[in-house]
């Protein structure tokens, strides 16, 4: 923590006020900037432990798919897999868009698939399955761009602010309150000389009366 | 110093501009967003927030059409910066609702208060229907 005081030209009762003001805003602004940081770090954790728990959901996933179209290619030829590939969707669409989380711009990925009405009449079970499968692992990669990008750029706003309140609470606000201790220390000493010096004189006055 | 002082006053209007800067500038109901094919507002800053299609179609299925009609998006949430623990409080009836439904509330009254705990619920199930606002006293 700062020991150090602010500069002040003369030291007033008016600069004393005036520290105080900067003081109650100092304080305010801390306070904004905190409550900012306690959200925006509670954000950057839940967004990591989503990544993290969508990596391993992909990876399993990934393994699965991998099974189910080995089972697949069991019943069903491989020109037979390519075509339904092919003609499974008629189009998909991925909506890149943004939205802001605590004063943040992250990106919002979708992903809309559109079937065919026919596309899975008629083919074997475990070649639907496979397909299905993959549509989800698809989705979920969608999903993980987006949550490791939003991990980016939040974690940037959360150093920024960080340092903005390490600022002010370990330099800004202690010196200001350095400052102010100081102020009120020289006033109470001048008063303190004050109140011998009326003393002084008055004793002074006694005396010259009495004599 | 009242330079300084200047300086540290126009620093906090600006760090609330940025804090502040992405609010919507007109909401939409629940109902119009549902209607849209990519469901946004426009922000402050001349940017675009979108919302989930997932997350309006829970929010219609958990308060029904009538009061889909009510329900202006995005959900304020006013962070109360002059209590000493980070709050934040819902004042609108229609989104109080939704959020008790969400975070399974059965009694509460408003204004809704808001914990970090119960904020980490709210932002899986519905993260872009909320919006922070940092007020200031």
């Amino acid at each position: 923590m700062s020991q150090q005081v602010i500069r002040i030209v003369r030291p007033t009762k008016i600069e004393l006020i005036r520290l105080r003001r900067r003081l109650a805003i100092a304080r305010r602004l801390h306070k904004v900037l905190k409550d900012r940081l306690v959200i925006l770090t509670q954000e950057f954790i839940s967004l990591i432990k989503d990544a993290l728990s969508l990596r391993k959901e992909i990876h399993k996933g990934l393994d699965l798919c991998d099974e189910k179209l080995a089972k697949a290619l069991s019943v069903s030829t491989l020109r037979e897999v390519e075509v339904l590939a092919t003609t499974l969707y008629e189009s998909f669409q991925v909506i890149v868009g943004s939205r802001v989380s605590a004063g943040v711009r992250v990106p919002l990925l979708d992903i809309e698939f559109s079937e065919y009405s026919n596309a899975l009449t008629k083919k074997p079970l475990s070649l639907i399955d496979a397909a299905r499968c993959y549509r989800s692992i698809i989705e979920k990669i969608v999903k993980l761009t987006e949550i490791e990008y939003s991990i980016y750029r939040i974690g940037a706003e959360v150093s920024r602010v960080k340092r903005r309140v390490n600022a002010l609470e370990y330099i800004l606000i202690p010196r200001l309150i350095n400052t102010i201790k100081f102020l009120e220390m020289k006033f109470e000493e001048r008063e303190r000389e004050d109140k011998i010096r009326l003393k002084k004189v008055k004793e002074l006055l006694l005396r010259r009366a009495g004599g | 110093m009242i330079k300084d002082e200047k300086l540290l006053e126009r620093y906090l209007s600006e760090e609330l501009k940025v804090v502040n800067r992405s609010l919507p500038i007109k909401r939409k109901t629940l109902s119009e967003l549902l209607r849209e094919e990519y469901p946004h507002v426009l922000t402050r800053d001349g940017g675009v927030h979108m919302f989930r299609r997932s997350e309006l179609r829970l929010a219609y299925e958990l308060l029904g059409s009538e009061l889909a009609s009510r329900l202006y998006l995005p959900i304020i949430l006013e962070v109360k910066t002059e209590f000493k623990e980070t709050v934040m409080c819902v004042n609108d009836a229609v989104a109080a609702k939704l959020i008790a439904k969400i975070l399974g509330l059965k009694y509460y009254e408003l204004p809704l208060y808001i914990y970090p705990k119960q904020l980490s619920v709210l932002r899986r199930s519905i993260g872009t229907l909320i919006h922070y606002a940092f007020t200031f006293s």
